[in-house]
């Protein structure tokens, strides 16, 4: 007797557990519809904060990514931050990149370590992390009548200099967007703080890339892994 | 009647804790300070050389938000799972940072009061509990479309607070969960691990059919109930409850037990044995099909 209603009540059990799981997939899956970053939760990714390279879209990053550590532990150059819960709530743990504070150098060690595929290894030339945008109202260089200064920090320290910053016929910097990787030491080294009209204003900052664009780059670099 | 120091199980069980807890302590001032970054992470997911481990539970939730499976992943998990598959929980009682801190904490208080050591479960629950925060972390984590228990495990946050320190000189405020579960002990023995922790409760059902049990030898038994009092987990061994999925075999109450009425065994109605003796028994049919093949 005791025995039966014991396996009853397991066999409620399962089946409320599966119920449960089964609507809870179903629901998640229609939530996941609108789970656009913008108005579900916002992201503490912006401006020169970014994802370390390699990182699925930013709306998959959260949900993959086990806050293992791994990757911050292995950067020699120790610019992989993480998020708490206080600046980053449900993102808490996840990694960040504050290129004002330590640019990445695209040694491209974390993306093999992650265990999750939310960075995924690639080729620092397809690394897409953001892309830098000059200010030309504060570049010493776009203003040379105002500062008579001719500065190619910018251009020096870009990783990829020629193709992803190039230099006008006037010396001034541009970006060519397609090809610029967001690493951030252009940002990170530009001297315009050091002009006393800037007010300490850098001339370069890193956008992440819009939610599209990234997601156009990256599912396919997913797929193939 | 006490057993020498290195016979006991229980000192075996403290020395892993504390060698495991090392790792994840050290490791992070080694990476920082040295760049020796042979092993990377804690127990959410931890890299040694080439050798990836993943949490089962975090890598079950990345998997269940993301709709994703990524290879290293899937086989980062399937050492603990083969693990808890053998020998149940034995992640909790011989590796989770939370009971090398409990431990420690739990011999730091019978410094100053022997009887608190052992003492009685102020609160006590039914042990079926522990399911139902398995399943409510899960379907939280589906609802939500982020894996919850990723950034609130803590075992993970332990490992977590001391790369932070290690790396940036702070300690964040999740550090508040750690305190507030090993906190709990004192109302409680192990009252998280047994009631509310999910990833537990993941590797006790993995570990449901697991071979490595605690038997008890009725006819050995005096009926003293030491082992009942002893038990971390609130199980009663001394009724043989030492072989359902809440025991997670840290052998303590092996080593109270005065009169050696219970004991580790290898369960020999197992999967492995059976297997083994399926083996041994066609292997003579078997070779002559790979002879003629
Ligand atoms: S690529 Fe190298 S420098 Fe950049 S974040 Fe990763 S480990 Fe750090
Ligand atoms: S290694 Fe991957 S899973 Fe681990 S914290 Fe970094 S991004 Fe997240
Ligand atoms: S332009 Fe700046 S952000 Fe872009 S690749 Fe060059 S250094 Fe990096
Ligand atoms: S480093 Fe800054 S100031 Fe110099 S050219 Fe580049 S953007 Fe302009
Ligand atoms: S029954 Fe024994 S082995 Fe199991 S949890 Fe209790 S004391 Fe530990």
């Amino acid at each position: 007797m005791e025995k039966k209603e014991r396996t009853t009540n397991r066999r409620e059990f399962l089946k409320v557990t599966l119920g449960a799981f089964i609507g809870g997939t179903l629901f998640s899956c229609s939530l996941s519809d609108l789970k656009n970053p913008k108005t579900m939760v916002k992201t503490p990714i912006r401006t020169n904060i970014l994802r370390p390279p390699g990182a699925v879209p930013e709306e998959h990053f959260a949900q993959k990514c086990i806050r293992c550590g791994r990757c911050g532990e292995v950067c020699p150059y120790h610019c992989i931050k993480y998020f708490d819960v206080l600046s980053g709530g449900v993102f808490s743990g996840t990694p960040y990149i504050d290129v004002m504070e330590v640019p990445c150098y695209l040694c491209m060690k974390c993306v093999h370590v992650c265990p999750t595929g939310s960075l995924v290894p690639c080729a620092k030339e397809e690394v897409r992390m953001g892309v830098a945008v000059i200010n030309r109202q504060v570049c010493v260089t776009w203003q040379q009548n105002k500062t008579g200064l001719m500065c190619k920090t910018c251009f020096n320290v870009c990783p990829f200099s020629g193709i992803a910053i190039k230099i006008d016929h006037d010396f001034r910097p541009y970006i060519v967007e397609e090809n610029c990787t967001g690493c951030g030491i252009c940002a990170y080294s530009c001297i315009a703080d050091q002009y006393p009209d800037n007010n300490g204003q850098k001339a370069i900052r890193i956008e992440p890339i819009k939610w599209k664009k990234i997601k156009e780059i990256k599912l396919e670099d997913i797929k193939k892994s | 009647m006490k057993k020498s120091a290195w016979k006991r199980i229980t000192w075996w069980r403290y020395a892993f804790l504390a060698f495991c807890f090392l790792i994840i302590a050290v490791n992070p001032f080694l990476n920082y300070h040295w760049d020796i970054n042979f092993v990377q992470g804690w127990f959410q997911s931890i890299g040694i050389g080439n050798l990836w481990v993943v949490s089962p539970l975090e890598g079950l939730e990345s998997i269940l938000t993301a709709k994703f499976f990524y290879m290293p992943s899937l086989v980062g998990m399937v050492v603990p799972v083969v693990v808890a598959l053998l020998m149940g929980r034995v992640f909790c009682s011989w590796m989770c940072p939370i009971e090398f801190l409990s431990v420690v904490t739990d011999k730091f208080l019978g410094i100053f009061s022997k009887k608190l050591k052992y003492r009685k479960d102020l609160i006590s629950l039914p042990h079926k509990i522990l399911w139902f925060a398995l399943t409510t972390e899960l379907l939280l984590t589906m609802v939500i479309g982020y894996p919850m228990f990723v950034w609130w495990s803590p075992p993970g946050l332990v490992g977590r607070e001391i790369m932070f320190y290690a790396f940036y000189k702070v300690i964040t405020v999740e550090v508040w969960i750690v305190v507030v579960v090993l906190s709990l002990n004192l109302f409680t023995r192990r009252f998280f691990c047994r009631y509310f922790c999910p990833l537990g409760a993941l590797l006790a059902l993995i570990g449901k059919k697991r071979q490595l049990v605690i038997k008890y030898l009725p006819d050995k038994c005096i009926n003293c109930k030491v082992c009942d009092t002893r038990c971390p987990m609130g199980i009663k061994p001394s009724i043989g409850e030492s072989q359902t999925v809440y025991c997670w075999n840290c052998a303590e109450c092996v080593d109270a037990c005065p009169t050696k009425a219970l004991k580790f065994i290898w369960r020999d109605d197992g999967v492995i044995r059976l297997k083994l003796h399926n083996e041994l028994t066609t292997s003579s049919t078997a070779g002559k099909f790979s002879s003629t093949g």
